[in-house]
């Protein structure tokens, strides 16, 4: 038993040291939790980190979690969230329909929640979220389509790579699709196919569109891992002068292969000032003011030039 | 007999003194929802105030901030302060009830609120975006130190996440006391999950009656007891290892629950779903009330059944079981399918949590629940081991699981926290079993 307790008090140090609660400054006001998909990818961690920064000039811990892409660790994370009397949760859900639970948990406990990058879309939770914050994904497939009509000089067929399993994905191909015929664009999308958003995929379905269609002059893919995965397949089919890729999102692999005019173009999107805008939204929140149900941050694009000045590509950063 | 009980239900100290640490760590200022708070405050407002002060009292919508807010507009009503004024909700309320407060052109002499609504900004900058109201004061309640960790709600919180991995180990307990192990358990959560809320869907989705949800429980558990089966009788039959075979059951079993769904998930579900896992009976709720009597069910059954004993039997000594008659083909067949039914359950109580049946849920469930079971002090080498000490090694992993949310620890350093504390649970054990830590150091090899 008393070898029991000596590592209890083991454990208790451990986590003492561990703890930021020890750190705590005298302007301390609370603390906010925020849970997304995987921590492990730069993206997300990139949003935590700015996030950390920005809540702490107002006097706010954020306690960042990582639900591994498992809904259920989200769920469970959301409650000690809740438990523990968080002043607010920011939210970018694993899955947008399971999420539903967790924030009606909250909301019955009068903890706000902010959604960053996906939003809510369960019916009966997707009023109780104060603000969702996020890229305006169909403004970026427009961006793409705008590209897409200046570099092939509005003739001849294109592909799109897509991937109908996520919202923003959809979105973008959406507002791609919708600036083509609002432009009255003499384009032609022979083909439409998932590449999974990842690369190995992309080049997979890269290289059968090149069997069926050989003659296409250019391919959107939805990002720039899908978008990279083509660029391998033009490579390998010795296209690359015939067909022009325009990618999305400007992550730093994407912003070096469009300094390498690997890409035309990739509508960057800004993590930075979504992290930013989330916190922003909180303190407008704490104010008493009045906050918009959706903010949308705007793309723009992101063309050879943008990558040649850009200290963020050399940096390797978003 | 005491010293007895001490071993083998030693752990017990770890989690007492886990659950000690967390509550040190997790002290804070909590708001007051008793009368006394509530007659403090009034003592203070009789003696400053006249009746006819305009007194705003503000609460956050949260239960307890509410109650307080409720409690003090009442007591100030009746005590003939007519001006008073509650506001219960989010900041933007109180912003609206000041603003309406200054078009009246009266001034609030007094604003009274717990220490959660004096975090609002609202409040820092009342001076600044309401010069006239320049005399108001804020009055707090005394608050009171109690932790976070020990709240009821938190308590429950507790439960909700233990019971998959609580329900799941009773089954992996049998399982690595008949000498095996089951590493499919984790994937067969999703299979059950969204076989079974594909089945609700089918039947009439959203707009489904309350008996669709047991048929689709029950076709998940079947199919997870069909599958973990199959893998039982290879192991059985053909005397392959468990590791391998379970691991392949896994794979199976996780692709199988993508193929169905396609890689969605399926929320087109009936209204009584969540009754399972977020519902309660009874004044308690359905999740406790199921381990409790799943746990009670188990012990008995190891305890105090032939079957049971042929368990211990089969994982002590195989060989000596087969001479002395015990069924080992049925008895290793029966523990999987135990064990993958389990985890069927398991993958019910989960949809019905979080309301949905997902492809990805339970990744790496089978390592929580077998470290669940060893820290719980059953050896991993078979024949030995305690339902008991399982249920209490399932909630050491949920307590420091949800311990570290509470203290505010990065999911990175969690894990590297939780490895740590499994390995302690573990190597103290096996220094109780072996006579104590220095014989367990200097032991000839």
């Amino acid at each position: 038993m008393k070898k029991a307790l000596i590592i209890a008090c083991c454990v208790g140090i451990v986590l003492l040291a561990f703890s930021p609660g020890c750190s705590r400054k005298t302007n301390y006001k609370g603390k906010i939790g925020v849970t997304c998909m995987d921590l492990t990818n730069p993206f997300f961690k990139l949003i935590a980190n700015v996030m950390q920064a920005e809540a702490a000039k107002y006097g706010y811990e954020v306690v960042a979690l990582s639900a591994e892409l498992d809904p259920a660790k989200q769920n469970n994370q959301m409650s000690d969230f809740v438990a523990q009397g968080y002043d607010a949760i920011f939210l970018n859900p694993v899955d947008s329909k399971s999420a539903g639970e967790g924030v009606k948990k909250a909301y019955q406990a009068g903890v706000p929640v902010f959604t960053y990058d996906v939003d809510v879309s369960d019916e009966g939770a997707k009023n109780l979220v104060v603000s969702h914050i996020g890229s305006d994904n169909y403004q970026g497939g427009e961006l793409a389509g705008e590209s897409m009509m200046k570099v092939t000089g509005d003739r001849g067929n294109i592909a799109i790579i897509g991937y109908p399993e996520a919202t923003s994905a959809i979105l973008r191909v959406q507002g791609f699709k919708d600036y083509l015929k609002k432009h009255n664009s003499n384009l032609k999308i022979v083909t439409e196919l998932s590449g999974k958003g990842n690369r190995d995929d992309g080049y997979a379905v890269a290289t059968d569109i090149l069997q069926a269609h050989p003659e296409i002059v250019g391919i959107f893919a939805i990002n720039d891992p899908s978008g990279l995965g083509t660029y391998s397949a033009l490579v390998k089919a010795d296209k690359t002068r015939q067909i022009t890729i325009i990618a999305f999102d400007a992550s730093p692999a994407g912003k070096q292969a469009v300094f390498e005019k690997k890409l035309y173009d990739s509508p960057q999107q800004y993590p930075r000032k979504m992290a930013v805008g989330t916190v922003e939204a909180f303190i407008k929140y704490l104010e008493g003011e009045k906050i918009p149900k959706v903010i949308y941050i705007l793309c723009t694009h992101y063309y050879l030039d943008d990558a040649a000045k850009d200290p963020s590509r050399v940096a390797e950063q978003w | 007999m005491m010293r007895k009980a001490m071993s083998d239900y030693g752990m017990v100290f770890v989690l007492l003194g886990l659950c000690l640490v967390f509550s040190l760590l997790t002290i804070k200022e909590q708001v007051p929802g008793n009368d006394t708070a509530v007659s403090e405050l009034m003592t203070r407002i009789r003696s400053d105030f006249k009746q006819d002060d305009v007194i705003l009292v503000v609460g956050a919508a949260r239960k307890d901030s509410e109650q307080f807010a409720g409690k003090m507009g009442e007591e100030l009503k009746r005590q003939g302060f007519k001006n008073t004024r509650v506001v219960v909700g989010i900041p933007s309320d109180l912003r609206a009830a000041l603003d309406e407060i200054k078009g009246a052109g009266a001034k609030p002499a007094a604003l009274i609120a717990g220490p959660d609504v004096m975090k609002w900004r609202v409040i820092d900058h009342i001076q600044a975006n309401y010069p006239e109201f320049s005399g108001c004061r804020i009055l707090t309640p005394k608050t009171w130190l109690w932790p976070d960790f020990l709240k009821a709600s938190n308590l429950l919180a507790i439960v909700d996440r233990i019971v998959v991995i609580a329900v799941i180990a009773i089954g992996m307990t049998m399982v690595i006391i008949a000498g095996g192990i089951d590493l499919s358990v984790g994937s067969l959560i999703a299979l059950s999950a969204v076989i079974g809320t594909l089945v609700m869907k089918k039947l009439g989705g959203l707009d489904a009656p309350a008996w669709v949800v047991p048929i689709g429980f029950m076709a998940g558990i079947a199919a997870c007891g069909i599958v973990g089966g199959l893998g039982g009788w290879i192991v059985a039959r053909f005397n392959v290892a468990p590791f391998i075979t379970t691991l392949a059951i896994m794979m199976v079993g996780r692709g199988l629950a993508f193929m169905i769904t396609g890689g969605f998930s399926i929320y087109q579900v009936p209204k009584a779903l969540p009754w399972l896992g977020q519902g309660r009976s009874l004044e308690a709720p359905n999740t406790v009330i199921l381990v409790l009597v799943l746990y009670a069910i188990a012990h008995v059954f190891m305890s105090h059944t032939r079957m049971g004993r042929y368990i211990y039997a089969v994982g002590g000594n195989k060989e000596a079981a087969r001479l002395s008659g015990v069924p080992v083909f049925f008895v290793t067949v029966f523990v999987y399918i135990v064990s993958s039914l389990a985890a069927g359950l398991g993958g019910c109580i989960q949809a019905s949590q979080i309301n949905t049946g997902t492809p990805n849920m339970g990744m790496m469930y089978e390592l929580y629940v077998i470290a669940a079971v060893v820290v719980g002090g059953t050896s991993l080498s078979g024949g030995s081991g305690k339902m008991l000490g399982t249920l209490i090694g399932a909630f050491i992993i949920s307590v420091i699981q949800n311990g570290m949310n509470l203290v505010g620890i990065e999911s990175y350093t969690q894990q590297v926290v939780l490895g740590a504390v499994i390995l302690g649970a573990v190597l103290l054990d096996k220094a109780r079993n072996s006579g104590g830590i220095s014989a367990l150091l200097w032991r000839k090899r």
